[in-house]
């Protein structure tokens, strides 16, 4: 039986603490930069049907099949793609899932991502790349930011996102309809699995460069130790209510990890990473938490 | 379907209760999840599943409740509208007993009765009052069985018609059984069955008895009374008999005009051994025998020895005495010895201690003449006591002349305390001579003087004297049963007996059949089929 929940309440988005530490975060990016300029440029290139010739990749499941280098293969028998250099400006794209999922967790999903988007846009912008911020079921789906001026107007953009339940092929396919893709990061829970599937081998094969990434919550990673619970899916509102004892805890754990796998094996066949992000104390942000996710945009 | 208890159905205002128990408790605790794959898995692979309530559980608890509900409200179906309670108002008066070939009508009555019982059904209350004589109230198996209503006696006390007009309802049916005698009119109400007592009779209407006890003298006093069966006027022949404890049996053939009371004095000698005197009247055609006999229980007339004692060198009147007396009651003369029990004593002069210390004369039946009657009594010589009187009421000397009485030697002090019924005359002062000491079954007669020193043995009034102390001495006569009590006036005359046509007795309502045992199978049934359902 269907019935009304109660959403919490996400805690405020970017408090001062987190305002300041921005700054300072997008200050480390030359020390993580220097030396590998040219490879990090290489790497960001985007595929493209125009743009200079730059080297050529070994074919992964998904590519474009336009792209093969059959002159390649005449040669040595195996499948090359052309990497070409796209002209147009190297561009971001942050696809936030916006759904009431991301309401679970303690403190809620919502904030970590909330606030890996803020980093990944801030990143972006730091770069002097343009970042698109596609939010599926808000009033203005996708905005696009360019320069590092525009940083507060992204964080008050984020922070007026509304929850919204919107599937996760809509929030594809609007990704995709950007000015400029770029590099997609997609911010979500991917659960679960199956209905991220498709999406994302929908995205790679229209030439996306997707990351995904999971603002982990503690419940991840085990169920709550004991009690009597009232179990709800926030998006779908099914509830369950169950007695939890130790070894509904451990199972549900196991669930979990293959969880995890799943989630992995869908992003490696996709030729894509996935990165887990624990956003630490959200209350106390410290730039020791948001370092790795600088890391990982740096790769 | 109709409930008996319908109050009992609030009873399902706890259901709504029940549902609410029913459900499985609610968590406290809410946690959100995307998980809700991997909690389902989870559950799945521990076989276990979310505690949920079982609407088909509820379903048959709810069954139960509603059966036991019902049931409870007592639900009954089908039953016809009719009485339901059954009184009969049997006539049980005397003449209730007369007989047609061989079978009274009370018998009649309640053969009919229990015929009628037979065909009942179940469920009617069956009360059976006895009307006349004695009142009798039966019910329920009692009733039905016509447990100990006795046998038809006395009058009909009850007025039958107003009795049937009380109790006819429309739930009570009343049944009357009756002959009408002593009616004026039949019951209008209810069901009737009316027997036909109509005929002759002739009843003994009082026995009046003048008992001489302990003589055998009995004078009988009959008052009789003959009915025809034409009514008023006509005379009729009947015959009145005593037989039994009787010297002699005694027939009187008598013409009775019809309802006019005719009495008969027969003058009898009784049997000495007593036994059962019967006085019957016998008319042809009579068809009330109960009241024709008059059954009269007469005790042994006593027949006492009687012992005489005297003073050697005083005459033999004690002994001739003595005689007298046996031969005038039936006794006889025994010597006086300690292993021969003598019913009365005569005692002539001498000394016989009947005294006790205590100064009181033993109860004994004894007659003396001049006699101590303990050694400590000083007698003194009293000669020729004159002038000299007795008492004209006393049962002694009622009717006797004691006029001629001479006395030539008494003795003063010898006499014990009692009732004097002869003394000198002294001045204002009277001087005992002869007392009476009533002992009540016994009693015993004292003279200051003996035999001999009078010319009391030559007087004619002594024969008299010797019996009255011999019937005084025996007190108060026994008691005579008689039986039976006689039929009463108002149920002798059979001619007078109000009449009227039998009514049939109304159909009465069959019994509604209960459904509780249904309901409370199918609440059961629906626990047991719970037991089963997870």
């Amino acid at each position: 039986m269907l019935r009304k929940i109660s959403l919490p309440t996400t805690p405020e988005l970017f408090p001062e603490p987190f305002r300041a530490l921005l700054p300072a975060l997008l200050a480390t990016r030359g020390s993580i930069d220097a030396g590998r300029i040219e490879q990090l440029r290489a790497r960001r290139s985007v595929l493209s049907q125009s743009g200079s010739f730059v080297g050529h990749r070994r074919y992964e499941r998904g590519d474009d099949l336009r792209r093969l280098d059959w002159s390649a293969y005449a040669r040595t028998g195996e499948f090359f793609t052309k990497q070409l250099e796209e002209d147009d400006r190297r561009a971001v794209t942050v696809v936030i899932d916006l759904s009431p999922s991301m309401l679970a967790g303690t403190p809620p999903r919502r904030l970590g991502a909330l606030r890996l988007a803020a980093v990944l846009g801030g990143l972006a912008l730091a770069r002097a790349d343009g970042v698109s911020i596609v939010a599926p079921g808000a009033s203005n789906a996708s905005k696009r930011f360019t320069g590092t001026a525009q940083l507060p107007q992204l964080l008050e953009h984020l922070q007026q996102l509304p929850t919204a339940p919107v599937s996760s092929s809509t929030a594809a396919a609007l990704a995709l309809q950007a000015e400029s893709v770029g590099r997609v990061h997609w911010i979500s829970d991917f659960a679960p699995v199956q209905e991220f599937s498709r999406p994302l081998l929908m995205l790679r094969r229209r030439g996306a460069k997707v990351a995904g990434w999971i603002a982990t919550v503690p419940e991840d990673e085990a169920a709550p130790a004991g009690g009597y619970l009232r179990v709800v899916d926030p998006e779908t509102n099914v509830e369950l209510s169950v007695p939890v004892d130790r070894a509904l805890h451990d199972e549900l754990r196991r669930q979990l990890v293959l969880l995890e796998r799943q989630q992995r094996r869908m992003f490696a066949e996709a030729g894509s990473p996935l990165w887990r992000w624990d956003q630490g104390d959200c209350e106390n942000p410290c730039l020791a938490d948001y370092l790795p996710v600088v890391a990982a945009c740096t790769r | 379907m109709t409930l008996a208890s319908p109050e009992y159905l609030w009873a399902l205002l706890a259901l709504p209760l029940l549902w609410w128990l029913s459900q499985p408790p609610k968590p406290r605790s809410q946690v959100l999840t995307p998980h809700m794959q991997q909690w389902q898995l989870a559950m799945r692979a521990l076989r276990r599943r979310p505690p949920h309530g079982s609407l088909l559980r509820f379903v048959l608890l709810a069954l139960a409740i509603i059966g036991a509900a019902v049931a409870a409200a007592q639900p009954f179906a089908g039953g016809q509208s009719g009485p339901s309670r059954l009184v009969v108002l049997l006539d049980a008066s005397a003449s209730m007993a007369v007989e047609t070939e061989g079978v009274s009508a009370f018998a009649q009555a309640k053969q009919k009765l229990l015929t009628q019982f037979e065909q009942l059904p179940e469920h009617v209350e069956v009360t059976v009052l006895r009307c006349g004589g004695e009142l009798r109230r039966r019910h329920g198996f009692a009733a039905r069985a016509l447990q100990d209503l006795g046998e038809p006696a006395g009058s009909l006390q009850a007025d039958l018609n107003e009795l049937a007009e009380q109790v006819e309802t429309e739930d009570c049916a009343v049944w009357t059984l009756t002959d009408g005698q002593g009616l004026e009119r039949l019951p209008s109400m209810g069901a009737l069955s009316h027997f036909d007592t109509h005929g002759g009779n002739a009843a003994i209407d009082a026995v009046r008895l003048i008992d001489s006890w302990p003589l055998k003298d009995l004078r009988l006093e009959i008052d009789v009374v003959a009915y025809a069966a034409g009514g008023s006027g006509d005379a009729v022949s009947a015959e009145l008999q005593v037989l039994g404890a009787t010297t002699s049996e005694q027939r009187y053939r008598c013409q009775l005009r019809s309802g006019v009371m005719l009495t008969h004095t027969f003058e009898l000698q009784r049997d000495k051994r007593g036994g059962e005197l019967v006085v019957q009247l016998v008319m042809a055609g009579d068809r009330l025998p109960a009241d024709d006999r008059f059954v009269l229980s007469l005790p042994p007339l006593p027949a006492p020895r009687i012992a005489a004692l005297a003073e050697p060198d005083t005459a033999n009147f004690a002994t001739v005495a003595a005689a007298t007396l046996a031969e005038e009651v039936g006794g006889e003369v025994v010597a006086n010895k300690s292993d021969t029990p003598v019913g009365m004593l005569l005692v002539d002069g001498g000394l016989v201690p009947l005294v006790g210390d205590d100064g009181v004369v033993a109860k004994q039946r004894a007659l003396t003449f001049g006699t101590r009657l303990a050694d400590s009594v000083d007698a003194e010589v009293w000669q020729s006591p004159a002038p000299l009187d007795w008492s004209r009421s006393s049962p002694l000397t009622v009717g006797l002349d004691l006029s001629e009485l001479r006395i030539d030697r008494a003795w003063r002090g010898i006499l014990p305390r009692g009732e004097p019924f002869l003394w000198q005359q002294d001045g204002d002062q009277r001087v005992p001579l002869g007392v009476l000491v009533d002992g009540g079954a016994t009693a015993s007669v004292h003279l200051a003087f003996r035999l001999q020193d009078s010319n009391l043995p030559l007087l004619a009034a002594f024969p008299q004297l010797l019996r009255r102390a011999f019937v005084r001495s025996y007190g108060e006569a026994a008691a005579i049963g008689v039986s039976p009590v006689g039929v009463p006036a108002s149920e002798r005359n059979l001619s007078v007996a109000a009449a009227g046509e039998d009514r049939a007795l109304p159909e009465f309502g069959t019994a509604a059949q209960s459904l509780a045992q249904w309901f409370v199978l199918a609440g059961l049934l629906a626990l047991a089929l719970r037991a089963f359902v997870r």
